[in-house]
């Protein structure tokens, strides 16, 4: 049986150039595979939601196609993205052009 | 005072279940090579995203080995397998990358729709798309099972 993996992205992003001040979002479309609960599930493992606010996304990804699931430095985004990959779910990363 | 591992046994029904392994063995073969899920990954340089690809597929090897791993001795001679604080979760992954995989080659036919809701005639299914619905419908319920009764383990790692 395998050991419970770690959940860190791939280190190191040789050529991309990191702004520190920029926003980037964490978004989760939608698909017709997931379990509701599964996703909700995911939800409060990997961003460490609470159930209230896990179902509410879940809801968003279901209703509306898409939720934005975590707003902020590049470098947490990107792990977010890889974590919920992991999981199966259909992540993106966005840049955050409302700040 | 000493911590005792959660651990939920199921007894499954032998002539149901043993059929679909061969899918469920299929799948994991093909996965080995690919994604069950594709990501868009475009915002990247082609080093990091070889490297973030590699992570993920070999997470997913990892995880579908753990899922055939369920379907050992004790299931095929007494129909039970058991998931513990260990392998909830690779599992519950597992069967998401095994569900992805059926939807995309052998469910196509189907359509979202009927996936979502599961509001399939399954008498008006051609065998091997019968079984293959079947074997979608059994991960999901094995996903539910451990979500139900060990969500609050996997959280808590």
């Amino acid at each position: 049986m395998p050991e419970p993996r770690t959940h860190t992205r791939p280190e190191a992003r040789p050529s991309a150039v990191v702004q520190a001040d920029d926003a980037w979002r964490v978004v989760v479309l939608n698909d017709p595979v997931n379990l509701m609960s599964y996703v909700v599930m995911v939800f409060k493992k990997v961003l460490g939601f609470n159930e209230t606010k896990a179902r509410k996304h879940m809801l968003e990804v279901h209703e509306q196609g898409r939720s934005v699931v975590w707003t902020g430095v590049r470098e947490t985004a990107e792990a977010h993205v890889f974590t919920l990959q992991q999981w199966h779910l259909t992540a993106v990363l966005e840049p955050d052009e409302t700040r | 005072m000493k911590r005792v591992d959660k651990r939920v046994e199921v007894k499954l029904s032998l002539p149901v279940v043993a059929p679909l392994l061969d899918i469920i063995r299929d799948l994991s073969s093909e996965l080995e090579k690919s994604l069950a899920a594709p990501q868009a990954l475009h915002d990247m340089d082609q080093e990091f995203r070889g490297a973030w690809i590699g992570e993920l597929l070999q997470g997913q090897r990892e995880d579908l080995r753990g899922l055939l791993s369920l379907f050992n001795g004790q299931f095929f001679s007494e129909g039970v397998v058991a998931f513990d604080e260990k392998n909830a979760e690779p599992i519950v992954r597992a069967c998401t990358a095994v569900r992805l995989h059926l939807r995309e080659r052998r469910l196509k036919a189907l359509g979202d729709e009927a996936l979502e809701t599961g509001d399939v005639d399954m008498g008006g299914l051609d065998e091997p798309v019968r079984k293959a619905f079947m074997c979608y419908l059994f991960l999901a319920t094995v996903q539910e099972l451990i979500i139900q009764h060990l969500d609050s383990t996997i959280i808590g790692r």
